[in-house]
């Protein structure tokens, strides 16, 4: 099952405002594509690895978060360099590794609502010339975040409950039970929202 | 708190759900007990405005929902049967500022107000959980604070102990018991409204009986079992 990212902890990463992480990482993320040496996205790859690290998450939580992602940087990887060359391989694994490493960090050490809450203040001059309710992009964004996990659980029930009666992998078979059930769950989550917004 | 149900209809497309209630409920804890599909949960939504009658009206202190849903949600908190549905954000700290933050209160006062408010229930180590994590009972727990943090005058609960083993079926009941606020239970848990002030039962999309808890479950388990 997929897990919300947020470890509670003390550590440098979790201390520092949620901003200047989300702002770090955005620098961040147009850095490593100016980077083309593999050294210095090797560098960068093993500075998130530390930062990771650093949040106190354990082994076994970062590989249930990260294993889905490494046969598509295998597949990007043999991709490149079958046509571009083992070197640009090297350096287009390392700086999506490292990109992935830095936005896992920065979601370990950030409470949801912290990240909401720049999303919201970010959204506020939009805001006031009338092109978007910041308040609700921001409550739209944390009911995604918050669906994700569910729409896997649910996803996984289904396929358990249909292999149970003997039934195959069909896509219809599992997409359509899947959907009603996301909406059923949303318009119940909806209700719950309604009766706590006075 | 007083809640005037005057001759309130619930219909939908297929069917009545509710065929013109009319009740008067004044007590600090009142029970609604029924067969499935009989309208309990209707009644239930009815008073926080959830669901507003299709006919006739629903007065909460003098307030009608149909035009005072806002004042009306401010005095009446809401608990669900499923509380996966009622927590919205992943870790229990802040799902409580959820609803604190719609009132715009200060950052400072709404932690605190938290930290009170679940130390209060006795879940206070689970602030900084996330709630995938949590037991059934703990998640009841946790969407009753996020309910509580909001100072309602009066709590409607939907099957709060429904899902739960005996030992949080146990711990919800200790809190509902406890509870300094006016609340009204929907259960199929006949041992949680033994010692309630009034019960009422509801069968066929209308109240069937009206009593002291002892009376009105006798007469549920004599026309409904």
């Amino acid at each position: 099952m997929m897990e919300p990212l947020y470890v509670a902890g003390r550590s440098p990463l979790h201390r520092l405002p949620a901003w200047l992480k989300l702002a770090a990482l955005v620098a961040a993320g147009a850095g490593l594509f100016v980077l083309r040496d593999p050294r210095w996205l090797g560098l960068a790859f093993a500075l998130a690895a530390i930062l990771v690290w650093s949040t106190g998450v354990t082994a076994r939580a970062v590989w249930r978060q990260v294993r889905g992602l490494l046969w598509v940087l295998l597949a990007v990887g043999l991709f490149t360099g079958w046509f571009q060359g083992w070197n640009d391989a090297l350096a287009v694994v390392l700086r999506v590794g490292a990109m992935v490493g830095l936005a896992l960090a920065v979601t370990l050490a950030t409470r949801t609502s912290d990240l909401i809450d720049v999303c919201e203040r970010v959204l506020k001059p939009l805001e006031r010339i009338g092109l978007v309710d910041a308040g609700k992009v921001a409550l739209a964004l944390a009911l995604a975040l918050r669906f994700v996990p569910e729409i896997w659980r649910n996803f996984q029930e289904i396929r358990e409950a249909q292999a149970a009666r003997g039934l195959g992998a069909h896509p219809v078979a599992l997409i359509v039970p899947l959907i009603v059930l996301t909406l059923k769950r949303a318009q119940e989550v909806a209700e719950a929202i309604d009766a706590r917004s006075p | 708190m007083l809640i005037e149900f005057d001759q309130a209809v619930v219909a939908t497309p297929q069917a009545e759900v509710l065929r013109g209630v009319s009740v008067t409920l004044a007590e600090r804890r009142i029970g609604i007990v029924g067969p499935n599909g009989a309208g309990k949960s209707t009644l239930a939504r009815l008073i926080n405005g959830l669901v507003l009658p299709s006919a006739g009206s629903v007065r909460v202190n003098g307030l009608d929902t149909r035009h005072d849903l806002k004042a009306v949600r401010r005095q009446v908190g809401f608990v669900f049967q499923n509380p996966e549905n009622q927590i919205v954000f992943p870790i229990v700290r802040e799902d409580l500022a959820f609803g604190l933050k719609n009132l715009e209160r200060d950052k400072a006062l709404r932690e605190t107000r938290i930290d009170a408010q679940l130390a209060a229930l006795g879940v206070g180590h689970l602030a900084d959980r996330t709630s995938h994590t949590l037991s059934g009972g703990e998640r009841q727990l946790v969407a009753l604070a996020a309910v509580l943090v909001m100072e309602p005058a009066l709590i409607v609960f939907d099957e709060p102990t429904t899902q739960l083993d005996l030992r949080n079926r146990n711990r919800v009941r200790r809190a509902i018991a406890e509870l300094p606020h006016d609340a009204i239970v929907v259960s199929h848990d006949l041992e949680l409204l033994e010692d309630f002030d009034r019960v009422l039962v509801v069968r066929d999309g209308g109240i069937a009986a009206d009593d002291a808890p002892a009376a009105a479950l006798r007469w549920y388990r004599e026309h409904c079992a």
